[in-house]
Formats: C-alpha cells, sequence, structure tokens
C-alpha cells in the first residue's frame, strides 16, 4: 500500500449549491444497492412466494377432488393464487426494517447526519428509495404468484382466472402497489421507532400480520369496532379478502381513508422522532 | 473557525459537557485533550449536530452544524471509523457520502489515492485493518476538501508511518490556513503535532493555552541520578536547596538544581554516578498532572505523584 504525500490538497472550487433531494436519493439507493444482503432478500421474495405459491397451487390440484364444501366455497380462482405471499411480506418487511437498523447497529447512522444534517431528507429519500424497492418486488411476485398457479389449477380441473378479467386485473395493480408500500413503509417507521432490527421485525410482523389470523378470536363488537379499523385488514376489505358480509368489511373510501391515516401517522411519529432524539 | 459558548450538555442529572466556551482558530493545530470519560466524543458530537446542546451553543463558522446547506464542503469529520457497514466496499463508502454532500463521483478516486486506498477500493470494508480504516475515515472527511478538519483520535491504529503521515497531512492542513481541531490520547504525538491545546476535564474546561506555555506551566523539568551511592548524596543535595525524592533504591529525582550543579557537588564528595541526565517537561506528564483529579477512570497507580516524572 503506497501513501501519496506528493498530490497536491489545495482547495477545490466549492460550489456551496445545496446537494437537494436527488442527492439525497441517490445517496440512499448506492447504499441499498451495494450490499449483497439486499439482492439476497429480494431474490428470496421473488424466488420463495412465487415456489411456494407452484406447490400450494399443486397441492389444491392434488387434494381438490376430496374437499369438503367448505373448503370448496373458500377456493378462489384469484386469492388462492396468493399462497406463498408470506414469504414476501416477511421478506419485505426485513428490507423496509434492516435499511434504518444497519445503520443504528454499525453507527453508520452518525455519518448520514453528517453527511447530511438534515434529517427529514434523509428520511424522506430512504422511505422513496425502500419503498421503491418493495414496490418493485411484489409488481413481480404478486402477479407471478398469479401467474405461476393458473396453468396448474387448469390441469387439475379448478377454476381459473385470467388476467384480463376485471376482478383479476383490478387485484393485480392494487396489490402490487399497495403490498409493496405497505409491508416497506410501516416497518420502515417501527424501524425508527425501536433502533434494533430484532425488536422491529417482531413488532412489524405482529402488526401486520397478526390480525388476520386473531380476527375469529377476538369477540364481534372488537372486530367491529376495533379490527375493522387496523390497516391490514383495511387492506383485505380493498382486496376482497374480507368478505363484503364480514363483521371487519370496510367500504372502498373509508378503507383507503384508514391505510392512508395510519402510514402518514407512523412515518410522521417516527420523522418527529427522528428530528428530537440524538442520533 | 469553531466557536463555543457556554455549551452544555446533560443527561439525567449529569453533565457531560458544562459551560464549554472556547474557540478553535484556522492555521494552527488545535489539540484537544482529555481522560477518558471527559467530555471529548460528546463535544465534537455537539459540534456535528448528532446530539442537542441542553444549554449554549456551538457553531462552525458562524452557523450551527444543522443550519448549514453543504456541511461536507464546509467542515470534514472523522468520528468513528470502524462505524462501517461490513459487506461494502470501500469505494461505494466513499460514494455515498460523496452524492449525499453533492460532490462528483471523481472526489472519491481522489481522496482513496490522496490516503493510499486506490488499490483495495473494492475490497468489502469488513475485511479491513484497523489502520485501513482510519485511512478511510480520513479519506471521508477530505471527500469535500473542506476548510475546517475535525477528528478524534486520528492515528489510533497507524504504524509508525502511517503516523507521520497523518502528522504531515495535519500541519499542512493548517500551514494552509486550515481550521483543525485533533482530539487524542497519544501525548508524545500531540506535543509533536498541535500549537495549541484545549484540555478537558469532567466536562469543564480546564485549559486553553499554547503548547509551549502549557508544557512550561504545569510539569517541571528535573535531574535523575543513578548511582550506587545515591542515598548518600541526598543530604548534601538538599543542604543546598534541592528537592529529592527516592525512585528504586539506586535512582533520585532531583529538582531545584541543574545536572551541572549536582555533578559538582557528587564529584566534591567522591560519589560515583552511573547516569546524571536532565528531564525536560513532557506533555504526558503535564496532562497527567493538570488532570489527575478529574480521571473518571482510573487503574490504581500507586502513590499520587507529587512530582510530574517525564
Amino acid at each position: 500500500m503506497t501513501m501519496s504525500t506528493a498530490s497536491p490538497i489545495g482547495m477545490t472550487s466549492n460550489t456551496n449549491a445545496e446537494p437537494g433531494f436527488g442527492a439525497a436519493l441517490q445517496s440512499e439507493w448506492t447504499k441499498l444497492r451495494s450490499i449483497r444482503s439486499t439482492w439476497i432478500v429480494v431474490s428470496l421474495a421473488i424466488g420463495l412466494s412465487i415456489g411456494f405459491s407452484a406447490l400450494f397451487a399443486l397441492v389444491s390440484g392434488l387434494t381438490h377432488e376430496s374437499w369438503n364444501d367448505d373448503i370448496r366455497a373458500q377456493f378462489d380462482p384469484i386469492l388462492t393464487t396468493m399462497g406463498g405471499m408470506l414469504f414476501g411480506f416477511i421478506l419485505t418487511i426485513v428490507l423496509g426494517v434492516t435499511v434504518v437498523t444497519s445503520e443504528y447497529s454499525s453507527r453508520m447512522m452518525r455519518t448520514t447526519f453528517i453527511a447530511n444534517p438534515h434529517r427529514n431528507q434523509v428520511f424522506a429519500a430512504k422511505a422513496t428509495v425502500v419503498a421503491m424497492l418493495g414496490v418493485a418486488i411484489s409488481v413481480i411476485t404478486i402477479p407471478g404468484m398469479f401467474l405461476v398457479s393458473q396453468p396448474i389449477f387448469g390441469y387439475y380441473g379448478l377454476e381459473t382466472a385470467s388476467v384480463t378479467d376485471n376482478d383479476a386485473t383490478r387485484f393485480l395493480l392494487i396489490a402490487s402497489l399497495l403490498q409493496g408500500l405497505f409491508y416497506t413503509l410501516i416497518p420502515f417507521a417501527f424501524a425508527w421507532l425501536l433502533r434494533g432490527a430484532a425488536s422491529a421485525i417482531t413488532f412489524s410482523i405482529g402488526f401486520c400480520i397478526l390480525p388476520w389470523m386473531l380476527t375469529p378470536l377476538v369477540p364481534i363488537w372488537v372486530q367491529e369496532n376495533v379490527f375493522r379499523y387496523h390497516p391490514d385488514i383495511a387492506k383485505d376489505s380493498l382486496f376482497g379478502v374480507v368478505e363484503a358480509d364480514a363483521t371487519t368489511h370496510l367500504a372502498q373510501a373509508p378503507a383507503i381513508l384508514v391505510i392512508a391515516i395510519w402510514m402518514t401517522g407512523l412515518l410522521a411519529a417516527a420523522a418527529i422522532v427522528l428530528n428530537r432524539r440524538d442520533v | 473557525m469553531i466557536t463555543a459558548t457556554g455549551l452544555t450538555k446533560r443527561y439525567g442529572s449529569t453533565a457531560a459537557v458544562d459551560g464549554l466556551t472556547f474557540e478553535v482558530k484556522p492555521g494552527i493545530v488545535t489539540g484537544f485533550l482529555g481522560p477518558n470519560g471527559a467530555g471529548k466524543t460528546t463535544s465534537m458530537r455537539l459540534i456535528l449536530g448528532l446530539d442537542k446542546a441542553t444549554e449554549g451553543t456551538v457553531t462552525v463558522n458562524g452557523q450551527s452544524y444543522r443550519d448549514k446547506r453543504v456541511p461536507m464542503q464546509e467542515i470534514g469529520a472523522l468520528i468513528d471509523p470502524s462505524a462501517v457497514h461490513g459487506g461494502r466496499s470501500a469505494y461505494h463508502h466513499l460514494l455515498w457520502q460523496a452524492q449525499a454532500g453533492g460532490l462528483p463521483r471523481g472526489r472519491v478516486d481522489e481522496v482513496l489515492d490522496m490516503v493510499g486506498l486506490t488499490d483495495v477500493a473494492g475490497k468489502k470494508v469488513g475485511g479491513f485493518s484497523l489502520g485501513m480504516h482510519q485511512r478511510l475515515g480520513i479519506a471521508s472527511a477530505l471527500l469535500g476538501d473542506p476548510p475546517v478538519l475535525l477528528f478524534d483520535e486520528p492515528v489510533n491504529g497507524l504504524d509508525p508511518e502511517g503516523i507521520q503521515w497523518v502528522r504531515t497531512l495535519v500541519r499542512r492542513f493548517a500551514a494552509e490556513g486550515r481550521t483543525v481541531f485533533i482530539s487524542s490520547h497519544m501525548m508524545s504525538e500531540m506535543e509533536q503535532t498541535a500549537d495549541h491545546v484545549l484540555v478537558i476535564g469532567r466536562g469543564h474546561l480546564v485549559a486553553d493555552v499554547s503548547m509551549s506555555e502549557f508544557m512550561q506551566r504545569s510539569a517541571h523539568s528535573h535531574v535523575r541520578i543513578v548511582s550506587l551511592r545515591a542515598h548518600d548524596l541526598t543530604p548534601f543535595l538538599e543542604a543546598k536547596g534541592a528537592l529529592v525524592t527516592n525512585g528504586t533504591p539506586n535512582e533520585l529525582t532531583v529538582t531545584g538544581l541543574d545536572a551541572a550543579a549536582i555533578g559538582a557537588i557528587a564529584f566534591e564528595q567522591g560519589i560515583p554516578l552511573n547516569e546524571l541526565s536532565t528531564q525536560r517537561a513532557s506533555l504526558e506528564a503535564a496532562f497527567m498532572e493538570l488532570t489527575y483529579d478529574t480521571v473518571e477512570f482510573r487503574a490504581d497507580r500507586g502513590p499520587t505523584p507529587d512530582v510530574a516524572f517525564a
């Protein structure tokens, strides 16, 4: 290793032009793309989701003739293709959290705010970059899961749906966009508040995924007055996962409002705390 | 120029730094000295806007850090060189910083060359040695070619060539008119590098003087004698008004008389000397004496020294 003492260190012309949001975006994207773990998580999210959906479709195809009426009634040519979605969601949550927590654990967050002390700008740039990557993942996985399952359903004589069906198109478009945003930005907010990867990931999984599982276990009045306004349940209403006559169903406009309020509220809380606390 | 006025940071009821008022001027190297836990790192974090002061202010060129539009082009900092993501290459680590500061990509190659890391630019930082981490940190500070430099322990982990390189770099920056603020524990190195010292102890400013004044003021030069008949010599020296302290059985430390006078007395009395040497004041001695009372964490080093030993 040679060291150069000869290179002149003159004062380069300092432009003094404020870097701006574009520079912050570029910087955050460089951070995200330059570590291998980002791409491992992305590949696993896509691969495991689509792979597991195919497997789920295969199992459905092989066993459907022995289904009882209840299970047969639950089958839906669109929604049953989403069998692998849990992998995608959990890995997307990991991405949304680690984009923040890896900087706290390595203490690199200090370097970040030394390079750019405008905390809201850094916050917004990180949010944008990780949300876009999350949407890229869901734009590939959700249609991917759908398309890989249809031929398998058809082969075994189950009801199929086509991409050109109105219901299917609507679902795929909304889900691709919303799942990517939801499973990155909400964990992102928790990550700033909690600062630790393990706690933020656990909390995010609990918040984003458990309510759907817990709904049948709680009293009706809790379902109607509390769970209905949880953003994950509202999202399920939007997708038609929650039946129109179910206790937790919300019409389209209120559902969108609930999701929007929760997401902006959590992000705002995270940004406020970031501005006030020491790095 | 870095200016602090009444700078105070409290955590609960303890003040990490309390009422600090100082000015770090351009054109010289200012050393920031203090025992562990004295508040050096807290002070630097306050300067860089990482922590919010409880009271008081600190500005860089008249402006607080968080109000600056392009801070990287005004002040370059080396705070914690190991604060990097191990899976990222050195090049990308500098690239994201350059981009955040609105600097051109070419700057990354330039600073890598300046610190001698061009050959390992593509390697993951996790595999770097301590010295390489330091150099990467210095490279980060130099990205914006700033007129103010803030270094927290820059020579930590460097080999002698590296230490000399940093010293040359830092002195050159000061000669160019930049403001250079360095905190360090390596007293022998600081002695050769800094022109002015700020000494901090338990959050308070203990000294703010030029290096030469600091060393003169605090530590006394003395004469060291090694002789097989050292104890015989003592009464004769004390008779002439010297203060004599015993070290190991054959060793004496004498203040109040110079080497020539002691040699003459020993010759008169026929006492052979194995060693007669003048110990000049050292920064380490001056520092230890000044901050003895303020050290927070100290291993047991035996009885209180009443004369600073070089």
